[in-house]
């Protein structure tokens, strides 16, 4: 039987690894509350980008106007692949990590294939495994640590000109998709050539505009912005279900210390017992061969 | 007239007011009370909004403005 003092010993170190996750998991929710309030301020800026272009791709057919509609023979391929910086998130990073990694396997098999990982995670995984013939693109990699429009935005650009250019012929982004606090859905999206039916969306136009200066040139600036702030969302994203995914395991952790504690105390409890027991029937074993004298 | 002006951020500025100008990319220009529906495209430049109490200012790098019924959305 384990001896009382490394039984104490254990309990403190246990206590004091649920005091971290305890702390660790008040701060993922401040971020979190932090994170979500961002999607919250984007929101009505994208739906009303969503609703303009609505009223535009109406009366013009956009499909056959823009470069970012228009499919190519797959060649090159580009996965946006969105982890993050640190770990201690459940199965946040691994499960990015293998979708991506399915991807390259099975959907782009035989492709050329760049991986531009957004996030510390993605990154150093990418660039050290060897089976996946694979280019890694580091560029972006420390986008997090600063997110804000801008940030998303200079990616979203880099997206819309490496395409432009022809060095890729499909642009895909992995990344964790927002549901709540304790779900996040794994989202592999097509960035680009742009799916038709999920940018114009069903809404019909009714009104009447005047086009300054004309629908054309509204629509150039106005899908590169769009893509774009598809781009910073799909961030946005990612870092609240970062910080929701953490805030869960780091829930988990602190309940399985209290679990633990419980039991080394018991144990602790048990010992210490039995070594009164012993004391006690020895000092007792001892007296009674003294009166026996 | 009411007024919003939009960017992925934030909102800059919501509520009422009796004209913007905005720098559209064919040149600045104004939009005062019950102007027509509108669409047009913004260059970099500044937006000056006058309300009841005063003018402000923002700098926005282009953007969107929508116009309709008295409702202008400026995404910068």
């Amino acid at each position: 039987m384990a001896n009382l003092k490394e039984v104490r010993t254990r309990i403190t170190s246990v206590s004091s690894t649920q005091q971290i996750t305890k702390a660790m998991k008040l701060v993922s929710a401040t971020k979190l509350r932090k994170a979500q309030n961002a999607i919250t301020q984007m929101r009505p800026y994208a739906v009303k980008l969503n609703g303009i272009l609505a009223n535009l791709s109406d009366s013009i057919d956009v499909d056959s106007l823009n470069i970012y509609f228009q499919t190519r023979e797959v060649k090159n391929v580009l996965l946006v692949v969105i982890s993050s910086d640190r770990g201690l998130c459940g199965s946040f990073n691994s499960n990015i990590i293998k979708k991506a990694s399915s991807l390259v396997v099975e959907k782009y098999a035989g492709k050329n294939v760049t991986i531009l990982p957004v996030g510390k995670k993605g990154s150093e995984f990418f660039s050290k495994q060897q089976k996946m013939k694979v280019t890694v693109n580091t560029e972006y990699r420390d986008t997090f640590l600063q997110l804000n429009a801008n940030a998303g935005f200079q990616l979203g650009s880099y997206l819309l000109d490496v395409y432009r250019s022809g060095k890729y012929d499909v642009i895909e982004v992995v990344y964790n998709q927002f549901k709540n606090a304790a779900t996040q859905i794994l989202t592999n999206d097509q960035f680009l050539p742009i799916d038709t039916k999920s940018i114009k969306g069903n809404q019909k136009a009714k009104n009447d505009y005047l086009f300054e200066p004309s629908k054309e040139e509204i629509l150039e600036d106005l899908i590169p912005r769009i893509l774009k702030t598809q781009i910073y969302r799909s961030l946005l994203d990612s870092a609240a279900s970062e910080h929701g995914a953490r805030m869960v395991a780091m829930d988990k952790a602190t309940d399985n210390a209290g679990e633990l504690l419980k039991a080394l105390k018991i144990e602790y409890n048990r010992v210490r017992q039995a070594a009164i027991t012993t004391e006690i029937s020895e000092i007792v074993g001892g007296a009674a061969a003294l009166s026996a004298n | 007239m009411q007024l919003e002006i939009l960017t992925p951020d934030k909102t800059l500025f919501s509520g009422d007011v009796e004209s913007v100008t905005v720098p559209g990319s064919k040149g600045r220009f104004q939009i005062l009370n019950n102007h027509a529906a509108l669409v047009s495209s913004l260059d970099k430049g500044k937006v000056n909004v006058q309300t009841k109490s005063g003018n402000e200012q923002f700098e926005i790098t282009g953007g969107v403005v929508e116009v309709l019924k008295n409702k202008v959305v400026i995404l910068a």
